[in-house]
């Protein structure tokens, strides 16, 4: 709990509109629910609503000024990207001097000496350096990422913390995400609602440019872009690492790429776009992040008091034609590997494909979409992408065919190295 | 915005720009960088709409408020801090505005809208003014509302707890760039005589095994599907009579007699280009028709006989009219967009491919060209006034264009309502699914606004004239109601429930709720300044409670 003092609902001139909306029933207040309570509410907010933010970008700020003006007053926020000047057309806590600062605390101390009373403790790092014991101490989190990943680490983790027998272990999520002028908030509650990885196949899966055509049929701006950060910098810079953060290195792929350009007689290749391609851009603008960071903090404050109704669980916001919302229910998917009680998923596969290959469609699979897939089977490892030892041991699987190493009806596991749970394919030969 | 460097690395505006420029370009940029908005109400709500548009650099905005800083504001505004309290408010959330972007410039003007109507009316005069966009935020006074001009564009804005909607009046706004999800038509059914020679050429050997001089399996994987669906539509025309498949079952059979030709003894059993050919039958066979937006641009009287005025938009529309209706322009079809997808082929040929789709949409954007000097000529306009590539980029997207007229305020808003917006009130009301429909929010809205046009202030502000008022918004929403004709009772009704909620408030605003509406009057504002992306026409209610919103057009 926050040292500082809270701000005083009861008689805080300051508060004055939050507090009458607080103190008077709304009109949308159920006759069979309990009678109207304002003390209970003002009470949850000042003295027990401990909640985590994650993210410190377009949302994450938005996020932490909508919690703060709303009365809560112990916030948490981890992040682990220091600011660019790319962030400054929407990231509003942030200015040109501080590039280079960390997100997390600048935009914490913004908030604090904008809105005295209220505490924000920020952390610099990966959310996967804190463990369940860390999560399990807020009332609820919010999530403003623009990372498929760590949402999907976060969905898992909180789930894995839920003990059926212990109510208080269940931590509601609610998760925000944009993308241009479209963009969606949910509430996943454990137990209860849908979960994050019930709605991965609602994600267009990347589908990757074979490399026969970046070898040697390239026809788009991108193949020469892909072809130039893929197959020219590992083969003319052995042992270094392509840094897409580093102008230098994006530079190199730029002038690679529109040589390669000029001798297929192809237009179109900018700095702009091999920046785009490599480090895959997604447009964001400042209003969309306020639509959807909004929507997030207007159900966090409905869910921890009862002052309205929160929505049953997600709203999705377009806004390139006109102004188009869809409020419904998104459906617990039955094979959820997180949520679901039967977590196993089905897959029509070729009997002659080769393991690399199955592994390849695995990585486009809807409900699947791992980056680094690992194989095993009953126990058994049939591909593993690390330790290196084990991948030494079995990559020559992956030359093996599909036949080889299983029979129809065969169960699967697959796991990634950055998540915290496994997927289970049924494998039927088509 | 600055041109960039030759090394190709952006400028460092370009890359502070760089996430919403892949959204709009420098041409969207450069719109909103000549902007001026008016702000009229320094509330949390008009803040936050500002802080949307300060951010990605607007030019220029102007602050209108005559209040002084209370202790109240502070806990909904952000843009206000303690060493605010007691100063002018239009002066101090101006500053901590300006502050988030040294790009744009703040001014502010300590005065209320009604005072400067009748003080400073070159203030608003549309022959004097510096403000391109106004936004007008709650509460406002009907009656000043009406008095401003019709020829700015105006954003209409509530925020009253859980309760939003806004509004939009302008001039009629023409949109080229729509961006629409995709610009091709390949016009397999209407090809250019130098496009089919060339699928012709390409396709020569096609069906003949390489045993006997036909193409080698890599070649045969390699025909580019725009090539492969003009040679089997032409053998399919051999055996219908020189007609298309054009119905769907048509369709069918044509993807069945292209599969048929596809070679299956090769790698993998099939061959991803003849894929590709089937997989575009349904998308891209298709007779080249005007979509219904095009349509009704060149139906329009605006586009027949430009305005004298010089109106880039009805001129050009007037161009690529003349180009679609001319025999020896269009005769029938629109100018070709050039818009090339990528299919699997030799880079070589997919290069050749993609430069006659090219060369023909240059080669028609030039006739239109030549239609619009000749119009700007017999206007007595300077033929420079509108270029090559701006009717190249309308050309580009002919048939995604579209406009619309927004109905004048005073439809809504004056004593006596115009028949049509009437008409479109009852409609809403009477949907049979409106149960929860937000009309009935729209109604107890215009209830609210009743009471403050009555009181000077909003319905709810003392604890203990919160039931009287709420009986009056109730009234004033049922006598609203009637002025438009319709005689059911709110009673029972959403609406009394929505009007609850309202007095609620007290005329407060809950910041979560600022922030939403302030974010999608933003986009809309941001859309209609850069005349990019479709924006709502005309209402917008928006409920905090159920997360749903609705759009009328009121
Ligand atoms: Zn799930």
């Amino acid at each position: 709990m926050a040292a500082v003092e809270a701000p005083d609902y009861a008689s805080g001139p300051r508060w004055r509109d939050l507090n009458r909306i607080f103190q008077r029933e709304g009109g949308f207040h159920k006759d069979d629910d309990e009678p109207y309570n304002p003390e209970a509410q003002r009470e949850f907010i000042k003295n027990k609503g401990k909640i985590l933010v994650i993210g410190a970008g377009g949302l994450g700020c938005e996020i932490l000024k909508n919690l703060a003006l709303s009365g809560f007053t112990d916030i948490h926020v981890i992040d682990m990207d220091t600011i660019d000047i790319s962030n400054l057309n929407r990231q509003f806590l942030f200015r040109a001097s501080d590039v280079g600062k960390p997100k997390a605390s600048v935009a914490a101390s913004f908030i604090m000496s904008r809105v005295p009373g209220v505490t924000i403790t920020p952390h610099y790092g990966a959310i996967q350096d804190k463990d369940t014991s860390y999560y399990s101490q807020f009332t609820l989190i919010i999530c403003g990422l623009d990372s498929v990943e760590a949402r999907r680490w976060i969905n898992a983790t909180l789930f894995s913390m839920s003990d059926p027998n212990e109510p208080d272990t269940f931590v509601p999520l609610i998760d925000g995400g944009t993308e241009g002028f479209k963009g969606q908030s949910r509430i996943i509650i454990p137990g209860l609602s849908s979960c994050y990885e019930c709605s991965l196949d609602m994600l267009t899966p990347q589908t990757a440019v074979p490399i026969c055509t970046l070898a040697s049929i390239p026809r788009q701006p991108a193949h020469c872009i892909e072809w130039a950060s893929l197959l020219e910098w590992p083969r003319v810079f052995e042992d270094k690492k392509l840094d897409t953060d580093d102008p230098e290195h994006i530079s190199w792929l730029y002038e690679t790429a529109l040589q390669r350009a000029r001798e297929f007689n192809i237009t179109g290749v900018t700095y702009q776009l091999t920046q785009g391609v490599v480090k895959n851009i997604i447009p964001a603008i400042a209003s969309t992040n306020a639509i959807i960071a909004a929507s997030c903090c207007n159900e966090a404050l409905k869910l921890m008091t009862n002052m309205h109704n929160y929505i049953d669980n997600y709203m999705m916001y377009t806004g390139d034609e006109g102004v188009y919302t869809h409020t419904f229910q998104h459906e617990k998917k039955e094979g959820c590997p997180v949520c679901g009680e039967k977590k196993t998923t089905m897959m029509e596969v070729e009997a002659e494909w080769t393991l690399q290959e199955l592994i390849d469609k695995l990585k486009e699979k809807p409900d699947v979409q791992l980056k680094r897939p690992t194989i095993t089977k009953n126990g058994k490892g049939l591909f593993y992408q690390a330790p290196v030892q084990l991948f030494e041991s079995t990559k020559a699987n992956l030359e093996k065919k599909v036949n080889e190493l299983m029979q129809s009806g065969d169960v699967i596991d697959v796991t990634d190295p950055g998540l915290p749970f496994s997927v289970s394919v049924e494998i039927i030969f088509k | 915005m600055a041109s960039i460097p030759p090394s190709g690395v952006p400028s460092s505006k370009e890359k502070k720009y760089d996430r919403q420029l892949r959204l709009w370009g420098a041409n969207g940029q450069n719109r909103l960088e000549a902007a001026h908005i008016a702000l009229v109400g320094a509330t949390s709500t008009g803040c936050e709409i500002l802080k949307n548009l300060v951010l990605p650099c607007v030019g220029e905005f102007t602050i209108i408020d005559d209040k002084t800083v209370e202790e109240s504001d502070l806990g909904t505004n952000f843009f206000l801090d303690e060493a605010s309290i007691g100063k002018s408010r239009a002066e101090r959330t101006m500053a901590l505005l300006a502050e988030l972007n040294p790009d744009v410039k703040g001014n502010f003007i300590n005065n209320n809208l009604h005072e400067l109507l009748e003080t400073q009316p070159e203030l608003f005069d549309p022959s004097t003014t510096k403000f391109t966009h106004i936004v007008v935020v709650s509460p406002f006074l009907t009656s000043d509302l009406l008095r401003l001009p019709q020829s700015i564009p105006l954003c209409l804005v509530y925020s009253v707890g859980f309760v939003t909607s806004f509004r939009l009046a302008l001039p009629t706004h023409c949109i080229v760039e729509t961006h629409p999800d995709s610009l091709v038509d390949l016009r397999l059914l209407s090809p250019w005589p130098e496009l089919l020679e060339y699928a012709t050429k390409q396709s020569a050997g096609l069906d003949a095994p390489e045993s006997e001089g036909g193409m080698s399996d890599h070649q045969h994987g390699h025909v580019p599907y725009v090539v492969l669906l003009l040679k089997y539509l032409e053998d399919w025309k051999q055996t219908h009579n020189g007609s298309h498949p054009i119905s769907y079952k048509e369709k069918n059979e044509f993807k069945a007699f292209i599969q048929s030709h596809m070679r299956t003894n090769v790698p993998g059993g099939s061959e991803e280009n003849y894929e590709e050919a089937v997989a575009a039958v349904l998308k891209h066979i298709r007779e080249p028709e005007l979509s219904s937006a095009t349509k009704a641009i060149f139906a329009d009287a605006r586009c027949a006989e430009p305005p004298a005025n010089g109106d880039s938009f009805w001129i050009t529309a007037n161009a690529v009219s003349q180009f679609y209706s001319s025999p020896s322009q269009g005769a029938g079809v629109l100018p070709l967009s050039g818009s090339f997808p990528d299919m699997k082929a030799e880079s070589s040929v997919y290069v050749e491919l993609q430069n006659l789709y090219r060369a023909r949409a240059q080669r028609d954007a030039s006739l239109v060209f030549a239609n619009v000097q000749a119009t700007l000529d017999r206007l007595s306009l300077p033929t420079d006034s509108i270029t090559l590539d701006d009717v190249t980029n309308f050309c580009k997207h002919a048939n995604f264009l579209k406009h619309i007229d927004y109905c004048p305020l005073s439809d809504a808003f004056s004593e006596k309502p115009a028949e049509g917006f009437k008409d479109a009130v009852k409609a809403a009301w009477e949907n049979w699914d409106a149960e929860d429909g937000l009309v009935y929010d729209y109604v107890a809205l215009r209830g609210w606004q009743m009471f403050l046009d009555t009181h000077g202030k909003p319905p709810g502000v003392e604890d203990d004239s919160v039931e009287n008022d709420r009986d009056e918004v109730s009234s004033n929403a049922q006598a609203f109601l009637k002025s438009v004709g319709i005689e059911d009772t709110i009673s029972g009704t959403r609406t009394e429930k929505v009007v609850k909620e309202l007095v609620r408030a007290g005329g407060g605003e809950l910041h979560v709720i600022a922030a939403l509406v302030g974010g999608i009057a933003a986009q809309e504002l941001v859309k209609i300044i850069t005349k990019q992306y479709i924006p709502v026409n005309n209402t917008v209610m928006f409920d905090g409670g159920s997360s749903r919103s609705a759009v009328f057009q009121f």
